[in-house]
């Protein structure tokens, strides 16, 4: 039933990490492809701080659609979400959604939201949470970031702004 | 006969009463899912009020935001969509592990199945792992060794069918301590991974 990875004992027996890289430096050609391994491991954090999913769809009735960068796509359950996209609804539809650090926002029918920022690193201090509701109805219950520096999340309406003190919240942004 | 005339009087008010609180766009603060409540800071153009009650709601189209109570009843008529789109919320799961290494106590590798019912239960679900070192050794090792056990618990969770694409794996070595403990000491609550499904 367990999978053998979970079952063997461990593939790492050390409790001093050190020892594995010092039996990487033993061979030059070993040392740089740790060096590569590093380098690549680095440059992919990067890039998928930049360029990766900040959350995923959850839930869907009617219509229901994602713009990112410029092409719409079906809001379906597990379709990935990045920071700039536009989130709609039509008259039978509505979304649900769940940002990376549990931050759970769900639409209503004729609903129209952007996500105009999301940083999640709480390693570098890097928290933001920024949403617009251009039109219609959603709830909003905020997650870590929240609890981690409220003062960084902010939901926007044309004429008005909510601060959010870690809490649930329900918004209409009339039509 | 007075009552009567009162009551006309609240009759003719009530829809003026109603009309003045009934702004386009506004919001309502909520209770959490444990039963506290939160606070909401609303600001318009040319002030802002702060909102701590639930059930209280404030205007978010006048310059000055003003607050009104609404009844469950308009909650629902206005926002039944939103709330019926609601995904379940994020359960957590913490795994713990033997001292040093990357080997799952026996209660915490029994915990498994559990965390892959939950996955399967839900449409289009996503799993962060966080791993954990107690603060015994070096800060940087622990880090790696944070990391090393985040990896084990996703290789198992790959293994077992579920999608490489929606887990993000990550360590946060000893910075994020369960148990505050002072610099080289044991403790088996620190030694863990945290895995979220979503």
């Amino acid at each position: 039933m367990l999978p053998e990875a979970w079952k063997s004992p461990t593939r790492y027996n050390s409790h001093h990490p050190q020892q594995a890289l010092i039996l990487a430096m033993s061979s030059y050609s070993a040392f740089s492809r740790l060096m590569l391994a590093c380098a690549l491991a680095l440059l992919t954090r990067v890039a998928l701080a930049e360029d990766g999913p900040i959350g995923y769809v959850k839930t869907h009735a009617g219509a229901a659609f994602v713009v990112s960068a410029g092409k719409s796509m079906e809001a379906v359950p597990g379709l990935a979400l990045r920071q700039g996209d536009v989130l709609r609804t039509g008259d039978d539809g509505r979304l649900g959604l769940i940002l990376l650090d549990n931050t759970v926002m769900s639409l209503g029918p004729n609903a129209e939201m952007v996500i105009d920022e999301y940083l999640f690193e709480p390693g570098n201090e890097q928290l933001g949470l920024g949403v617009r509701l251009l039109r219609g109805t959603m709830q909003f219950i905020s997650g870590v970031i929240a609890k981690l520096r409220p003062e960084a999340v902010k939901v926007k309406t044309a004429t008005g702004t909510i601060g959010v003190r870690g809490t649930r919240f329900l918004v209409d942004a009339g039509n | 006969m007075v009552l009567a005339r009162t009551l006309r009087l609240v009759a003719i008010a009530l829809p003026v009463v109603l009309t003045a609180c009934a702004p386009k766009s506004w919001v309502v603060l909520l209770p959490d899912e444990d039963g506290r409540t939160g606070r909401i800071i609303v600001s318009g153009e040319e002030g802002q009020t702060e909102v701590a009650e639930a059930g209280v709601a404030a205007s978010l189209d006048t310059p000055k935001p003003e607050t009104f109570k609404v009844t469950p009843y308009r909650i629902e008529q206005t926002f039944g969509g939103a709330l019926a789109a609601q995904p379940k919320p994020p359960a957590v799961f913490t795994l713990y592990f033997e001292s040093g290494g990357a080997r799952l106590t026996a209660e915490s590798e029994a915990l498994l199945p559990a965390v892959l019912a939950e996955s399967a239960a839900r449409d289009g679900a996503d799993i962060s792992i966080v791993g954990h070192t107690d603060t015994t050794g070096d800060p940087a090792d622990n880090k790696a060794l944070g990391m090393l056990r985040a990896t084990l618990v996703r290789d198992a969770l790959v293994a077992a069918g579920l999608r490489l694409d929606r887990i993000s794996t990550e360590s946060h070595g000893e910075g994020n301590l369960l148990v505050k403990t002072p610099d080289d000491t044991q403790e088996p609550y620190n030694r863990r991974v945290e895995v979220v499904v979503r």
